[in-house]
């Protein structure tokens, strides 16, 4: 297979995923098939297929401006596949927007609601304008194959110089629009990235942009085509870039440091970290490399150096728009695969079309050779399977459907069923407290050891159910619950957690008693040391076993209980909705509200190590 | 006169009552916790909760109704707007789902219906309909102990600073939403720092709107310009170019 095909089979595989995917988030909704929430409403498909897709399609206007304006004749050979990609661009833009969008066939309401003050309402209005600018200055090109529309093609070519003027107009718009949408953000995006200057900076990396964009896809069809890439032509684009490359290190750092925000550079912060990887990638590294005239003018150097800047620039982006942002609550946002899938597969698609023009239209002086044809061999009929078998084409057009069917069957397999997504996110909840739970851990002294109270036993043993208030009500107020030595009085006797005898009898411990007991006492637990006096961490090695880490009903939660059950069954009973009511009880501002020692102890629902004995 | 709501977080009980009102005035669904929910509480089916300040003071959290609302000028097509009686409400059916309202609020307030098909945008309207027949919102109208509270702006803004005057002690002297980002309809007075409201950031006083607007002034002038100096090069080169092909031809 020729290195076209493979990479058709690739990309088609990829649509055949992203299309099960996007089906799914159609028919099913946002929430299930992608990581977005409340604390990050926008995720990678405004991040990369809006932000990023905007910026690497700002090609078109540069290389347009370059030869329509300034009359630069030795850019013409890129004229057309830049604005090929500049149009192919903006409408993926636009169909990676219909899956993010929650009510994408409202995408109309744009032309007719107006909100003029919007960052938002005018990147929508530039795309929509740019889109059509686009689609005409690039109509003339299939045009030509077609007879029929010669007349409309000289009419649009006439058209050519008014056309890029406003293509370049509203380019330099849109692009500097797409910062303005973060100037509403100065609370969220982080103090590296927002600023004032915010537009103009997008509008300056977009430049640089453009031209990189035009040399890696130019160097990218040539090795794909084995065509001869226009490698004296890029050097004449990769001198400019690094330019206006270095004018946006000059504006980035000038910023930050006008904004004082320069001693935040030094911060151990993986923002910081960020920055740095991005400033790096997108501008210091292509400018180190496009500055030596050996990588310049070389294929691979510029191959290299652009891919580098590109691939920044798609990090500031994704940076700016999402990534970068803070105060959005502590969740942290990884896209789901099937964000993944979606945006790859929408490039995908670009790629394809892409690939389609270049092959049926006339994008560069040379077309290429159609990969798909082979010129020696002609096609044959077979009687008896009745087809024409032996053409390339159809048999590669074969392999390119399976691969997209059965990567969305793959696709539509790994997605979770409608009743998995549409309910996903409930998760069930550990109950708090130690209610039904098997042992709850006492840590007097939260210190993080304690002893392994057998909670469940020991309602066993008292009575189920009506004997909590055994030692959830018989408490002093604000206490957690009653301390053990309440009831066990004689913490010696064999019903003890403590073992005394083991500790007490010179085959144990060979402790005398007074080295538990103050001497002038009675022997009491009262009088005793803690056991975390000598046990430091009260975990003896090899011998320990992890168990869960309950939390006992602290005395809100048992008081609360005990008055409210029984206050809504009389509440019911007898007719009278207010004593149901927090402020029945409540009557004073923030009477029992106020005190000191309700916060819950303890970790609930973590996993401590319990020492051993016996084992579960 | 400006709708708005005055909520004393040192006379809050924590009961709920509010946001019980709430759900049962807007008729918002019963919810249950799923994995797009920040943890205040909020949600496309919770306008207003309840939740633990410093000091584990309770205080309710709602949408602030900024006098210069963010979101209403982020949003493309106008679907959230001021009403003249202070509200900021939203027609679900101007709505595109772009969520640059949710981007764009400096209290997170707006939550989205994750789970929906169509999903809209979800937040507190300070029950608009009830409160431009000459009634109140169901929250102030529930709360027990009068910790939170409706009535006119201006008004609200002479009691909290009554309060504060008169229990220095109590308070800390500040009334929230009085001038931050050009001032908010629903005004705290507290016992404890609310600046965790807005995720700990200290707001100045610009209203948000202002921050892009110097931007979008500028888009017909940059537009024109850049339209205009491209057209004027194109014009001197080409002139150039017709130069040097006569002087040729000579």
């Amino acid at each position: 297979m020729s290195r076209v095909r493979r990479l058709k089979l690739a990309l088609w595989a990829i649509a055949g995923l992203a299309a099960a995917v996007g089906a799914t988030r159609m028919l099913i909704g946002l929430g299930a098939t992608s990581n977005l929430s409340d604390a990050t409403p926008w995720g990678l498909w405004i991040g990369f297929d809006v932000m990023a897709g905007v910026a690497l399609a700002s090609g078109g206007f540069i290389i347009t401006a370059s030869v329509y304006i300034f009359k630069l004749e030795r850019f013409h050979a890129v004229v057309r596949p830049a604005v090929l990609t500049a149009f192919l661009g903006y409408l993926a833009v636009v169909v990676g927007l219909l899956f993010d969008l929650g009510l994408p066939w409202n995408i109309w309401h744009m032309i007719v609601f107006w909100n003029p003050r919007s960052p938002l309402f005018e990147v929508g209005w530039c795309v929509m304008l740019y889109l059509t600018v686009l689609a005409l200055e690039f109509f003339p090109v299939p045009a030509e194959q077609f007879s029929a529309l010669a007349r409309v093609r000289r009419v649009l070519l006439t058209w050519r110089l008014p056309l890029v003027i406003a293509g370049i107009g509203l380019s330099t718009l849109h692009q500097s629009s797409l910062g303005s949408l973060f100037l509403a953000m100065p609370y969220h995006l982080h103090p590296l990235w927002y600023s004032p200057w915010l537009p103009v900076l997008f509008l300056v990396s977009a430049v640089a942009l453009g031209l990189q964009m035009v040399v890696l896809e130019s160097h990218t069809t040539a090795y794909l085509y084995k065509r001869k890439p226009e490698t004296g032509v890029l050097e004449g684009l990769a001198g400019p870039a690094r330019w206006v490359l270095l004018l946006y290190l000059v504006l980035r750092f000038g910023d930050l440091a006008a904004r004082g925000q320069l001693g935040r550079l030094a911060v151990a912060e993986w923002q910081v970290a960020m920055f740095w990887i991005e400033i790096a990638v997108m501008a210091a590294l292509p400018v180190a490399l496009f500055s030596l005239p050996g990588i310049r003018r070389g294929r691979a150097g510029q191959w290299a150096a652009a891919g580098l800047g590109v691939a920044g620039v798609v990090l500031n982006r994704v940076n700016v728009g999402g990534l970068a942002h803070t105060g959005r609550g502590d969740a942290l946002y990884i896209p789901a695969w099937t964000e993944f899938a979606v945006s790859a597969g929408v490039v995908a698609g670009a790629g394809l079309a892409f690939l389609f023009c270049v092959e049926r239209f006339a994008i560069w002086h040379e077309r290429p050779a159609d990969p798909d044809a082979d010129p020696l061999k002609l096609p044959e009929f077979d009687k008896v399977g009745t087809t024409w078998l032996g053409a390339p084409a159809v048999a590669d057009r074969t392999v390119y459907s399976m691969a997209f069917i059965i990567a969305a069957a793959l696709g539509f397999a790994m997605l979770p069923s409608t009743a998995e997504t549409t309910s996903r996110g409930v998760e069930p909840m550990a109950a708090r407290g130690a209610r039904g739970g098997e042992a709850l851990w006492i840590d007097g002294n939260l210190d993080g050891t304690g002893v392994a109270f057998p909670h469940d036993l020991h309602k066993e043993r008292e009575g189920g159910q009506s004997s909590c208030v055994k030692c959830h009500h018989m408490n002093l107020p604000r206490d957690r619950a009653s301390r053990c030595a309440e009831c066990h009085r004689d913490m010696w006797q064999p019903s003890d957690a403590f073992g005394h005898d083991r500790h007490a009898s010179p085959t144990g411990g060979c402790l005398s008693c007074v080295q538990c007991h103050a001497a002038d006492a009675p022997r009491s637990a009262a009088s005793a040391k803690p056991c975390t006096a000598c046990h430091r961490d009260l975990v003896p090695e090899g011998a320990a076993r992890v168990v869960r880490q309950y939390d006992a009903a602290g005395y809100v939660q048992a008081m609360h209980g005990l008055c409210i059950s029984c206050h809504t069954r009389v509440m019911a009973a007898r007719k009278k909705p207010d004593l149901g009511r927090c402020a029945t009880c409540h009557r004073e501002p923030r009477a029992f509200v106020d005190a000191p020692d309700l916060a819950p102890r303890g970790r609930v629902g973590s996993s401590v190590v319990l020492p051993g004995g016996r084992a579960k | 006169m400006n709708a708005a709501i005055l909520t004393d977080t040192t006379l809050c009980i924590g009961c709920n009552e509010c946001a019980l009102a709430c759900k049962r005035v807007n008729r918002l669904e019963a919810d249950l916790p799923r994995r797009w929910d920040l943890s205040d509480g909020l949600s496309a089916r919770n306008w207003t909760s309840v939740v633990r300040g410093p000091g584990r003071t309770f205080v309710r959290k709602q949408c602030r109704h900024c006098l210069e609302p963010a979101c209403a000028a982020a949003c493309p097509v106008g679907a959230l707007s001021r009403t003249a009686s202070g509200a900021v409400v939203y027609d679900g059916d101007k709505c595109l789902g772009c969520r640059y309202c949710m981007m764009a609020c400096p209290y997170n307030i707006p939550r989205y219906d994750w789970d929906q098909r169509v999903p809209y945008v979800r937040k507190c309207i300070l029950c608009a309909e009830r409160v431009e027949t000459g009634g109140q919102p169901g929250c102030t109208e529930a709360c027990p102990t009068k910790a939170t509270i409706y009535g006119d702006r201006d008004a609200l803004l002479t009691e909290a600073h009554r309060r504060l005057r008169e229990e220095p002690r109590k308070y800390i002297d500040k009334v929230w939403g009085e001038d931050e980002i050009g001032g908010t309809s629903v005004l705290y007075i507290s016992n404890v720092d609310l600046s965790f409201l807005a995720h700990g950031m200290a707001l100045d006083r610009v209203p948000v709107p202002e921050r892009t607007s110097l931007a979008m002034s500028a888009v017909p002038f940059a537009f024109t310009g850049v339209v205009a100096v491209m057209a004027g090069v194109n014009w001197l080169i080409e002139r150039r170019m017709a130069r040097q092909a006569e002087d040729r031809h000579e």
